[in-house]
């Protein structure tokens, strides 16, 4: 491993937390609703950008290391990594649930995976068509 | 303020490159399951889980929740590589599809399953 590398998935992985974290406060300050918006509109985000700069990298998923890119380490693992979060979405999940939002809480999760999963998808087609 | 955000910034680039580790450590499975995201987001949600329930009976401070909440547990787990992944899974072939299909349900029940035994921990942890 790169000592190097680590550096940069580091530095990404703050800048990208302090991104979620700042969006965080201001959807909190916007929609007091029930429904966790600001992780939601962060992860489909999120997924929509990794899906298009993994195409223009021409990362594989599965096989990322080895390209000695820094921005694959930075923006990919680094600040994107950073930026999503999964953890976030489990806790609003729960949260939801018990408020005996049960139903909501399930269709939250099916939401964010069904609507990140097309963004990924869109993002990587949108690489594709710009050659 | 600035505080909370440094704090958030330590905490994620610590978490992002303990994910970078796990991710070197932790095999991807022979057909494609992603078993190294799975374990990062897992152990995420339950730390998550635990500071959590802390925070609400005022057993960790908002720094404390800044620097392990947000920023250690927000940087370990990634919703864009765990998105990306079951998408490519997906389109590759069925038995690649039906992988894909597994990966999703098992982080979205275990991930659910690990905040709330995170929240019991911490929820007789004594402060």
């Amino acid at each position: 491993m790169k000592p190097l590398d680590v550096i940069w998935v580091g530095l990404g992985g703050g800048l990208g937390s302090v991104l979620r974290w700042c969006i965080g406060r201001v959807m909190a300050e916007r929609y007091t609703g029930n429904f966790p918006l600001g992780t939601f509109l962060i992860n489909i985000s999120g997924s929509l950008v990794i899906g298009y700069l993994s195409v223009l990298f021409n990362v594989d998923w599965h096989n990322r290391y080895g390209h000695g890119m820094v921005l694959n380490a930075f923006l990919l693992t680094g600040l994107l990594g950073g930026y999503t979060t999964f953890s976030s979405m489990q806790l609003d999940a729960v949260k939801l649930a018990g408020r005996k939002h049960g139903h909501f809480a399930a269709l939250y999760l099916l939401l964010s995976v069904g609507v990140g999963l097309l963004a990924a998808s869109l993002g990587a087609a949108l690489a594709r068509a710009q050659g | 303020m600035i505080k909370i955000a440094v704090l958030v910034f330590i905490g994620g680039a610590l978490g992002a490159v303990l994910r970078e580790f796990l991710m070197r450590v932790v095999p991807t499975l022979a057909d494609g399951f992603p078993l190294d995201i799975l374990a990062a987001n897992l152990v995420a949600a339950c730390l998550l889980g635990f500071i959590a329930a802390l925070h609400e009976r005022k057993g960790a401070s908002d720094s404390i929740y800044a620097l392990l909440g947000t920023g250690i547990t927000g940087g370990l787990s990634t919703f864009s590589s765990f998105a990306y992944a079951s998408a490519m899974l997906m389109k590759a072939s069925l038995a690649s599809a039906v992988v894909a299909f597994a990966y999703v349900l098992t982080s979205l029940v275990l991930g659910y399953i690990a905040v709330i035994v995170g929240m019991k921990i911490g929820g007789i942890t004594k402060s």
